[in-house]
C-alpha cells in the first residue's frame, strides 16, 4: 500500500480513522484482498501428544468482517481461538493480532479484544451489574467511563430488568446474554465469540445473532465459531470451514457454494410405484448430477449453474407419472462440507 | 485495579454461603457443642475433701498402723478425708442416713466400708481401703521375715512421703479442655484452605472458564491472584476473630489477656490455612471435589494430631514423632495459643508463629512456581 492510506478502528464507542503512518496503528498489515488485517495466523501447529489439533492452520481476518469459523465438534475451532488468544501454547507457527506478535503479556493488544467463551464465565455470587462491572473493570480503570460502558452493555443485551439478579436466577438464554455483555462491555475492536449460542432457545439465539451484527455495524471485527451452519450463513461475511485442524474451504457463503458441483437439490415424492424405477431415465436428463432414492422419494441434484426443475417436471408430466410433493432447495454449507470431506457437518 | 479486584472478591466470597458456613458458622456450632459437653467436666474433676465416719472399735484402737494411715490422709491443708469418730456403729449409720458423711469404716477382724450410694467419694474410699489392705499385707509379710525392717517400713509408709513436687511454672493452671478449643481454632484456620484453593481455581485458565476470561484481560494473573488472596485472608481473619470473640465473651473460654499476641497468632494461622489451600489448588489439576476432599482430609488429620478429638493425642504424637510438633500447622496454631495461655515467656509462642509464617512463605513460593506460566498445554 502506498501514499496516504487509512485504517478504520472502533474503540470506546467511536470510530477512528487512522493514517497508516500514525502511532496508533500497532503494525498495520494489508490482506491479499486489500483490507486492514486484524488477525493473521500462519502455519499454526498444535499437538496434544500424538493428536494433531491444528495442522498448519492459516487464518486472515480483516477489519470490519464477521468471520465465521465453521466446523464439526473437535475440528479445532476452539483450540485455534485459544492459541490466537495466547491461552494455549503451540508447537509451530506465528500469530499476529493488530499487526503485532501476540504473546500472553501483550496487554496493549488484549485491551482491544473481547472474548465470549463457549462456557458461561461469570461469578455466581455477583449480580448481573456487578459481573459486567467486574470484568469491564479489568480493561477500563476509570469509574465514570466504566459506569457508562456497563449501562450500555446492559441495554445492548437487554438485561435492564435483571441488573440486580444473580446468575443462578437467570434462564439459559439470559445467562448467555450476560456472558456476552461481560465480554463486550469494554467496547473491544476485535470480538471473538466461541459457540455463544450452544444450548440457547431460538428466541435468545436470534437476539444474540442480531446483537453480533449490531456490534459489527458499530465497527467491531468479529470472529464467530460455531457448528451451526445456519447461524454462520446468517451473519458471517466470510466463512472458513474447518476439519481436522485445517481450514478446508474459505470464502463468502456464495463462494463456498460455488466450489461444489451441486446446483440444486430436488426432491420428488412418488404416490405410486417404486421410485427406483425412475432413476435411470431421470439420470439421462440434461444437467443432472446425481439421482438417489429414499423411501418414496427421488432425490436429484443438478449441476452447478443449471436449473433442472423445469425439465424434470416436464418429463414427469410427459410420462403421465403421478407425483406428490416436489421440493427444490439450494445447496447449504453442509453440502459443501459433505462434498469436500465426504461426511456430514452435523453428525460429527 | 488492585482495589477493584479486591472489592469484588471480597463481595463474592462473603456471599458464598458454603464458604461462610465452613469458615464461620460450622466452627461456632462446633465450639458451642464443645462448651456444652465440657461444661461439667471441670466441676467433676475439682478436688474436695470427703467426709467419712470411723467407728471407734477396740480393734481400731489397737491398730496403730491403720490409725497412722488415717491420720496421714486427714491432715494437711487439703486433706483427702475429713474423719469423724463415732462411738457406735449405730451412730455412724445415723450420720450416713443424714448424709453427714459419705460412708463409714468399721474395723473388727477386718475392715468394713458401709455406704448408701455409689459415687466418686465412695469409690475413693474403697480405693483407699484396698490400697491400705494391700500395703498392710506386704508389711506384715516383711515383718514376719525381718521384724526390725518392718517397723522402719511401717513408719515410712505412714509418713506418705512424696519425692516429686508439682510446681506451676506458668501464669495459669494447666487445663486439658483448652487443648480442644485451641485445636478447634486451628481447624478453623486450616479451613481457610477452601478459599485459597478457590482463588487459585479462579485464576488458572485450565481450571475454570472464569479464569480463562481473567487470563485474557490486560492484567497479570498474579496481580489478580494477589488481590484475591488479600480479600480472602481478610475474610478468614475476621471469621477467626469472630470465633475467638464468641469463645471469649459468650462461652467464657480463657485466652489470657494478651490481645496483641492473640491477633498475631490468628493472623499467622489464617495465612497458613489459606496458603495451604492455594498449594492444593495449584498442585491438583483435578476437579473441585478432589481438592475439597484433600483439604478436608488433610485438615482433619492435622487437627486430630493437634488434639481436636482426643486431647492426649497432641502429647502422644509429639512424644512419638517430635518433628510432627513442628511441621503440623494445626499443632503450631493450637500450641501458639496454649503457650500464650500457659507460659510466662514467649519463646515457644514465637517459635510457633514464626514457623507458621515460614510455612506460609514456602507454600506461596510453591504456588508462584506452579502458576508463573501464562500459557497452558491444554485447557
Amino acid at each position: 500500500m502506498t501514499g496516504k492510506e487509512f485504517c478504520h478502528f472502533y474503540s470506546r464507542g467511536r470510530f477512528f480513522t487512522i493514517e497508516t503512518g500514525g502511532e496508533y496503528v500497532l503494525g498495520r498489515q494489508e490482506s491479499a484482498r486489500g483490507g486492514c488485517m486484524v488477525v493473521k495466523v500462519s502455519n499454526l501447529v498444535k499437538r496434544y501428544g500424538d493428536l494433531i489439533a491444528l495442522d498448519h492452520f492459516q487464518l486472515d481476518v480483516e477489519q470490519g468482517e464477521i468471520f465465521g469459523l465453521l466446523g464439526p465438534n473437535g475440528s479445532g475451532k476452539t483450540t485455534a481461538i485459544n492459541c490466537i488468544l495466547s491461552l494455549l501454547s503451540f508447537d509451530k507457527g506465528e500469530i499476529e493480532v493488530f499487526g503485532k506478535n501476540m504473546t500472553p503479556s501483550s496487554y496493549d493488544i488484549k485491551r482491544d479484544i473481547g472474548i465470549v467463551m463457549q462456557n458461561v464465565a461469570v461469578i455466581d455470587e455477583l449480580t448481573v451489574y456487578e459481573n459486567i462491572d467486574y470484568f469491564c473493570g479489568l480493561y477500563v480503570p476509570e469509574k465514570k467511563l466504566r459506569k457508562d460502558l456497563v449501562e450500555e452493555a446492559i441495554d445492548f443485551v437487554g438485561l435492564g430488568d435483571f441488573r440486580k439478579f444473580y446468575p443462578k436466577k437467570l434462564s439459559g438464554g439470559l445467562l448467555r446474554r450476560l456472558n456476552i455483555a461481560c465480554g463486550i462491555a469494554h467496547k473491544p475492536k476485535l470480538i471473538i465469540l466461541d459457540e455463544p449460542t450452544v444450548a440457547v432457545d431460538p428466541q435468545s439465539r436470534n437476539n444474540i445473532l442480531e446483537g453480533i451484527v449490531r456490534l459489527n455495524q458499530q465497527g467491531a471485527t468479529v470472529i464467530y465459531t460455531s457448528h451451526y451452519m445456519e447461524e454462520v450463513e446468517q451473519i458471517c461475511t466470510r466463512i472458513g470451514i474447518m476439519d481436522k485442524g485445517r481450514i478446508i474451504a474459505l470464502g463468502t457463503k456464495e463462494d463456498l457454494k460455488g466450489m461444489i458441483r451441486v446446483g440444486e437439490k430436488i426432491t420428488i415424492e412418488f404416490l405410486t410405484g417404486d421410485p427406483q424405477d425412475h432413476v435411470e431415465w431421470v439420470q439421462e436428463l440434461p444437467f443432472i448430477a446425481s439421482v438417489t432414492t429414499q423411501n418414496h422419494n427421488l432425490l436429484i441434484t443438478t449441476e452447478r449453474g443449471h436449473n433442472g426443475l423445469g425439465s424434470i417436471l416436464s418429463a414427469v408430466h410427459d410420462r403421465g407419472i403421478q407425483v406428490g410433493r416436489v421440493f427444490c432447495e439450494l445447496p447449504t454449507l453442509n453440502d459443501v462440507f459433505l462434498e469436500i470431506t465426504g461426511k456430514e457437518l452435523r453428525d460429527q | 485495579m488492585f482495589w477493584h479486584i479486591f472489592k469484588y472478591r471480597l463481595k463474592s466470597t462473603v456471599r458464598d454461603v458454603q464458604t461462610i458456613f465452613w469458615t464461620l458458622a460450622f466452627p461456632i456450632i462446633l465450639v458451642s457443642f464443645f462448651a456444652m459437653a465440657f461444661s461439667n467436666l471441670e466441676n467433676i474433676s475439682e478436688y474436695k475433701t470427703i467426709k467419712i465416719g470411723l467407728v471407734n472399735t477396740q480393734q481400731y484402737q489397737k491398730d496403730t498402723m491403720f490409725q497412722s494411715h488415717i491420720t496421714a490422709v486427714s491432715k494437711d491443708e487439703n486433706p483427702l478425708f475429713d474423719v469423724t469418730i463415732y462411738d457406735t456403729q449405730e451412730a455412724a449409720a445415723a450420720a450416713l442416713s443424714d448424709k453427714q458423711i459419705s460412708g463409714f469404716i468399721l474395723e473388727d477382724a477386718t475392715l468394713h466400708l458401709t455406704i448408701r450410694s455409689t459415687g466418686i467419694d465412695q469409690t475413693i474410699m474403697k480405693e483407699f481401703l484396698d490400697w491400705y489392705l494391700q500395703t498392710a499385707s506386704s508389711v506384715n509379710n516383711i515383718i514376719s521375715g525381718n521384724p526390725a525392717a518392718g517397723i522402719k517400713l511401717s513408719g515410712i509408709l505412714s509418713e506418705n512421703v512424696t519425692y516429686i513436687k508439682d510446681t506451676n511454672t506458668g501464669t495459669n493452671k494447666p487445663n486439658n479442655v483448652l487443648t480442644y478449643y485451641y485445636a478447634l481454632i486451628a481447624m478453623t484456620c486450616l479451613y481457610g484452605a477452601f478459599m485459597g484453593s478457590k482463588e487459585v481455581t479462579a485464576v488458572q485458565a485450565n481450571q475454570s472458564a472464569q479464569a480463562a476470561r481473567l487470563n485474557l484481560a490486560p492484567v497479570h494473573k498474579l496481580k489478580v491472584f494477589l488481590s484475591s488472596l488479600c480479600a480472602v485472608n481478610l475474610i478468614q481473619y475476621l471469621s477467626i476473630l469472630l470465633l475467638i470473640a464468641y469463645m471469649a465473651f459468650v462461652l467464657k473460654i480463657d485466652f489470657g489477656n494478651q490481645i496483641g499476641y492473640i491477633l498475631l497468632a490468628s493472623f499467622a494461622g489464617c495465612c497458613a490455612g489459606v496458603s495451604f489451600g492455594a498449594v492444593v489448588g495449584a498442585a491438583t489439576k483435578k476437579g473441585e471435589g478432589i481438592k475439597t476432599g484433600i483439604i478436608i482430609s488433610a485438615s482433619m488429620a492435622m487437627s486430630f494430631l493437634a488434639g481436636l478429638m482426643v486431647a492426649q493425642m497432641k502429647y502422644m504424637a509429639t512424644k512419638s514423632f517430635p518433628i510432627l510438633a513442628y511441621i503440623n500447622p494445626a499443632n503450631l496454631i493450637a500450641d501458639a495459643f496454649y503457650a500464650l495461655y500457659y507460659y510466662n515467656t514467649y519463646d515457644r509462642y514465637f517459635l510457633n508463629v514464626g514457623l507458621l509464617f515460614a510455612f506460609s512463605f514456602v507454600f506461596y513460593l510453591i504456588v508462584f512456581l506452579l502458576m508463573r506460566g501464562q500459557q497452558y498445554e491444554s485447557i
